[in-house]
């Protein structure tokens, strides 16, 4: 065999290795990515059914859920929970997250902020339970006397106003929307501080250095002439964080708790993922398509703020 | 009065800490530094706290014990621990090949136009909620497994499920994590290097294998990323686990139980008994200490590559 | 015939011509310099020769470019590797991988060698021509990363030469060296022509004047004059090609 021959058969073997390599990586590749749409027809496919057969998308989303025993149903309070705790989680995820952010982003210098660095990228991932657990620990020390002191007179001080002011401020159960919404919180800051932070990281020096000439006090040139150039990377951090806890279970088992009915906010509060969590391992029927039901509501919702984020994004 | 003290003080802080930002920025977002480490703190310590009766009471043998008995008031969480290591362990045996794939495929496969794409996927992968998981998981993926496993050897799944399924599962959901970070770093293989990669003379797949090389600290550090969230993961591996509390086994196709499982499926029994409730609190401190340990040692390694 | 002939050469980034119609023959063992200012298309040129400019998807070529009779285009172009092998401006190593490794690289990948002894005598006189193997001879394994430059080019080089190649590409190759290192590669180029061909970018026209025997001037894309060097730089034919070597036009 010629030492032509040779290298021809050898470079031969190497091409034919080369597109089954990259064939596995493919293959490993879409392997990722193909449960997701497995997933998602799933929870479309049954959740839609569900929909329809537990009294249309009306009833569905404004009803209450389903008995055992009863034939049509739905997560009205679900929705208006999950809405409510979502909304003042992500509010106080964006209020500290932030701030914290431009912290640990454009203060690397200190030692502090070093340290505070370290404590953002430990809780980002955290197990969420656990965080639920914290809230519920803190929850059950400070119950008693926060309603002794602080919660019973304020609610008895602004009763006046009506009815209606008792569904959001007074005294506390021990599971309620407001420590769920604690919970939610702690989970979306370090998110929302990690990518301010490599926002403000990613601003070359000479942009920097322009805003805190023009800006003189540098509070101005961090937030107001800076703003443009980070605002869309918090803004995107910001609908992919609410999309995030919009999602999450585990950090209102023992917070929030959930609930049948329309009930206040100062107690246990239904959420649509622990209505899936409850429902889907119930072994009735009609519960278990509410579930799915549920997850199609639930799916939506995220898919269309991770949509815009990326639009925007 | 300590709790109370605690939850009254938190809004004139942030208030305080706002208002700074005004007058002395550099002071006002340290206070924002350190509500965090604060945060930490306090959960640490609460965990101590609340978990202390047990620790009184048996000691290091919560951990080490198996056997999860209300009634006698005993518990051991050796049995989820090893549940903990097991669907791990099989999480991410298979979750690194196919984050490999995820980086291999968008770097060097992949039509320029496409990459966005197939990265918003993976992304999606992320977002989607655990819970959502764990109902797919439950309904489909469990069954579905059984019948394949069952079929290529009989009787090996006892049911649908097992510590297997939640590894499966964990493997989908933590991928795109441990993707995240290996895509970060290929991108960052300079161009430079990469014409001498193929000026030598390499094919595409060869290329791809001597990156990888190049980037093996984002591999590694992407891997305890995605460890940290295998071992944290709790609602989608409580749905399809099969919640075997008390039985101790290594056999990943029968059912079983892991730490924050545990804790999530015991927890509304917890008040009934003296002892559970610590002895959960015990077993949270314990997937704290993972979590900390295991991301501290990813950003490490990934910090490390930086240089 | 010429070693390398480029007819009717044309490449654009996009929508942005580079090259406009290039007709060359380079020669076979000798130093053929390809100059011109910046920006006229010179290492695009060269990273046709090698194909390596099928790493820039933007990048749109056409035209004929044959070796030894040969269209590169149509052969396997690991096949065309094997034979060409180029040196970068910017020192380019495998940072992770050790000084040994780096040279070892291109052998092991395409099977050049057979067995330990034949590579490590492949890797150690590839060292020696690039004058590098009594600096390094007793801390191979150290990473290609740590060394100097000026040795880091000298790495390049020895990588290139294990191949034994048929024709070395040099783009700018002593830019970014001291006076010192740049002579030892210059009378490394000079020692080599005996063995193979050499096509030497430089935007530096005494270099060219130097040590090249052809010189082929590139200005906006396009083959401005070339010829045997003497011609070139004594009795330039164009103007363009008088104000470069000059030194009036950059």
């Amino acid at each position: 065999m010629t030492a032509e021959r040779k290298a021809k058969d050898i470079t031969a073997v190497r091409m034919v290795i080369n597109w089954l390599g990259l064939g596995l990586f493919a293959l490993l590749g879409v392997a990722a990515v193909a449960p997701l749409f497995l997933i998602i027809g799933d929870v479309y496919i049954k959740g839609i059914d569900a929909i329809n057969r537990l009294g249309g998308l009306w009833h569905f989303l404004t009803g209450l859920p389903p008995t055992p025993y009863e034939e049509s149903g739905g997560i009205g309070p679900m929705l208006v929970g999950t809405f409510y705790m979502t909304a003042l989680g992500a509010l106080l995820g964006i209020a500290v997250g932030f701030p914290l952010g431009v912290y640990i982003g454009e203060m690397r210098r200190e030692k502090f902020a070093n340290v505070a660095r370290a404590g953002v990228n430990v809780l980002v991932e955290f197990p969420t339970i656990v965080v639920g657990l914290f809230v519920y620990a803190v929850m059950s020390l400070a119950k008693e006397d926060l309603n002794l002191y602080l919660l019973d007179p304020l609610s008895r001080a602004i009763s006046p106003v009506g009815g209606w002011i008792t569904r959001f401020i007074g005294p506390l159960d021990g599971y309620n929307a407001y420590a769920g919404a604690a919970a939610l919180s702690i989970i979306m800051i370090p998110y929302v501080a990690l990518i301010t932070a490599s926002a403000y990281a990613s601003i070359e020096q000479p942009l920097r250095e322009a805003a805190y000439a023009i800006g003189g006090r540098e509070f101005n040139a961090l937030f107001v002439v800076l703003r443009k150039a980070v605002s869309r990377a918090v803004l995107t951090a910001a609908l992919l964080g609410t999309a995030k806890i919009a999602g999450e279970t585990a950090p209102l088992l023992f917070t929030a708790f959930g609930n049948f009915y329309y009930g206040p906010f100062t107690g246990p509060t239904a959420a649509v993922p622990l209505w899936i969590w409850y429902a889907a391992q119930t072994p009735y029927e009609v519960q278990i398509a509410s579930a799915y039901g549920a997850a199609a509501v639930l799916l939506t919702i995220i898919l269309t703020i991770f949509i815009i984020a990326r639009i925007r994004g | 009065m300590l709790g109370f003290l605690l939850v009254v003080l938190l809004i004139p802080y942030l208030i305080a800490a706002y208002g700074l930002l005004f007058v002395k920025l550099r002071w006002g977002l340290r206070l924002f530094g350190a509500f965090i480490v604060a945060t930490i703190g306090l959960l640490t310590a609460m965990f101590l706290v609340e978990a202390y009766p047990i620790i009184a009471r048996d000691g290091v043998a919560v951990f080490l014990q198996t056997g999860w008995d209300p009634v006698r008031e005993s518990y051991g969480v050796l049995q989820a621990l090893t549940g903990t290591v097991l669907t791990s362990a099989v999480a991410m045996a298979l979750a690194m090949p196919m984050a490999l794939g995820v980086a291999v495929t968008i770097n060097e496969i992949l039509p320029t136009r496409w990459r966005g794409v197939f990265g918003s996927l993976v992304d999606l992968t992320a977002t989607m909620p655990t819970v959502i998981y764990g109902l797919w998981g439950l309904f489909v993926l469990g069954p579905t497994l059984h019948s394949l496993v069952n079929t290529l050897a009989r009787d090996t799944m006892t049911s649908p499920y097992t510590l297997f399924t939640a590894g499966v599962l964990l493997a989908i959901m933590i991928t795109p994590y441990a993707a995240a970070v290996i895509r970060e770093g290929y991108a960052l293989v300079p161009k430079p290097v990469e014409e001498a990669i193929y000026a030598v003379g390499a094919t595409r797949f060869e290329a791809a294998l001597i990156k990888l090389r190049y980037v093996k600290n984002y591999i590694l550090g992407g891997f305890f990323l995605a460890l940290g969230r295998a071992m944290g993961e709790t609602v989608a591996v409580a749905m399809v686990v099969g919640g075997n509390f008390s039985r101790f086994t290594t056999n990943i196709f029968e059912s079983g139980i892991t730490i924050s499982s545990l804790i999530a499926l015991q927890f509304p029994n917890a008040a009934s008994y003296q002892y559970m409730v610590p002895a959960l609190f015990a077993g949270a401190l314990l997937l704290t200490l993972f979590g900390v340990a295991i991301n501290a040692v990813a950003i490490y390694i990934i910090q490390r590559g930086q240089i | 015939m010429a070693k390398i002939e480029l007819k009717d050469l044309r490449v654009s980034f996009g929508v942005s011509p580079v090259i406009t119609g290039v007709n060359l023959s380079i020669p076979d063992r000798s130093i053929t310099a390809l100059m011109g200012p910046s920006g006229s298309g010179k290492s695009t040129v060269l990273r046709v020769l090698n194909r390596l400019i099928e790493l820039y998807p933007e990048a749109k070529v056409s035209g004929e470019v044959y070796l030894d009779g040969q269209n590169i285009f149509d052969m396997n172009v690991l096949e065309l590797r094997r034979k060409v092998q180029m040196i970068f401006q910017i020192p380019n190593p495998i940072p992770n991988l050790s000084i040994f490794e780096n040279v070892a690289l291109g052998l092991k990948l395409n099977r050049l060698v057979r067995g330990r002894r034949e590579l490590f005598e492949r890797v150690k006189s590839a060292l020696e021509k690039a004058q590098l193997w009594d600096e390094v001879r007793n801390r191979l394994d150290m990473p290609a990363g740590k060394l100097s430059g000026g040795q880091q080019q000298r790495l390049c080089v020895a990588r290139a030469l294990a191949f034994e190649p048929e024709v070395l590409l040099a783009d700018e190759p002593t830019a970014n060296l001291d006076p010192e290192n740049t002579a030892k590669v210059e009378a490394l180029f000079l020692w080599l022509k005996k063995e193979m061909t050499i096509v030497l970018v430089t935007h530096y026209p005494p270099q060219a004047a130097r040590i090249s025997d052809y010189a082929a001037f590139l200005y906006k894309g396009q083959i401005v004059e070339w010829g045997p060097t003497k011609d070139t730089f004594t009795k330039p034919r164009h103007e363009l090609t008088e104000k470069y070597v000059t030194g009036r036009l950059y």
